[in-house]
């Protein structure tokens, strides 16, 4: 963890409630970027992440006991993510359910899971990891993830491939499952 | 997504491309009953579900146009304020030692 973050989150555990209100623009800047990533990959829109993240830094402010002994990017981004991201996420959804045909525990897990071991994973950390994969991927498995990764729709990667739309979303969820075993095979050797 | 009981790799398209697209609830709702059992079911689409993730995370999170800190630390601030400004109401009436009979203290204490 660099210094500037350390110090921080130093800040952040003092009991003043006016030094831990001055203490949070450090600790915003110095994590906005990481946190509005993270959150990113379960919601998928800027305008609700921030709306989230809001909430996420207020609650830091109330209460940052879980975040004193903590000593690395990784786990701060777990234990936020635990502890405080969470329950907001869940919050997001929590009022479709009566509308759904879903679970509750499933709407939970789609929306706002347990943390797998993928997904405790720093962003850097992650491209580098994903970037190893895919080079084990076969070509055609390799360029449909690209061309989904650009934002390409199952009809135009269909077009590209020269092949079906139902061909394109078996591929991908072929793929999808393959990845997710090299990652954990990943995973379990480092 | 207007098929009716999609298959599990055209259930984790159609979740793919709402994550990206940031309409998580617009998938939710277009599931049917049966679409929803398919899901609970299958172990294979939750597995795929956390490599869509990253793979939104990865792929899409840094093209995202998100605040300028500077005016998201204001945000968070008046947040901040406002959660000073509000009383802190709870639904039961504070308990008060007022007419309750004191305790006497306990033996580990006494010999603290």
């Amino acid at each position: 963890m660099n210094r500037r973050l350390r110090n921080a989150l130093k800040g952040l555990t003092v009991a003043d409630g006016d030094r831990r209100r001055r203490a949070m623009e450090p600790f915003v800047r110095a994590t906005f970027d990481m946190f509005i990533r993270y959150l990113y990959r379960y919601l998928g829109n800027e305008v609700e992440c921030e709306d989230v993240l809001e909430d996420v830094y207020a609650d830091i402010w109330e209460n940052a006991e879980r975040l004193r002994h903590v000593a690395t990017e990784r786990e701060l981004l777990r234990t936020v993510y635990m502890y405080y991201m969470r329950k907001h996420l869940r919050e997001v959804y929590r009022r479709m359910n009566r509308h759904l045909y879903l679970p509750q525990k499933d709407l939970e897990n789609l929306t706002a899971p347990e943390l797998g071991i993928l997904e405790t994973m720093s962003q850097i950390e992650m491209e580098q990891v994903l970037h190893r994969a895919m080079g084990r991927l076969k070509a055609r498995e390799r360029r449909a993830v690209e061309l989904w990764m650009e934002g390409y729709s199952s009809r135009a990667i269909a077009n590209e491939l020269r092949t079906t739309v139902g061909a394109v979303k078996m591929l991908k969820f072929r793929t999808t499952l393959k990845l997710k075993s090299m990652l954990n095979e990943y995973c379990d050797n480092g | 997504m207007a098929d009716i009981n999609r298959t599990i790799q055209e259930l984790l398209s159609d979740y793919a491309g709402a994550l990206r697209d940031g309409c998580v609830p617009v998938f939710l709702k277009s599931l049917t009953r049966q679409e929803g059992q398919t899901i609970g079911s299958s172990g294979e689409f939750w597995d795929a579900t956390e490599v869509v993730r990253v793979l939104n995370g990865v792929g899409f999170a840094g093209k995202a146009a998100t605040a300028d800190v500077g005016l998201f630390t204001s945000r968070v601030d008046a947040n901040i304020v406002s959660r000073l400004k509000k009383p802190k109401t709870s639904s039961r009436p504070r308990r008060t030692t007022e007419g309750r009979s004191q305790t006497a203290p306990r033996r580990t204490e006494e010999t603290v």
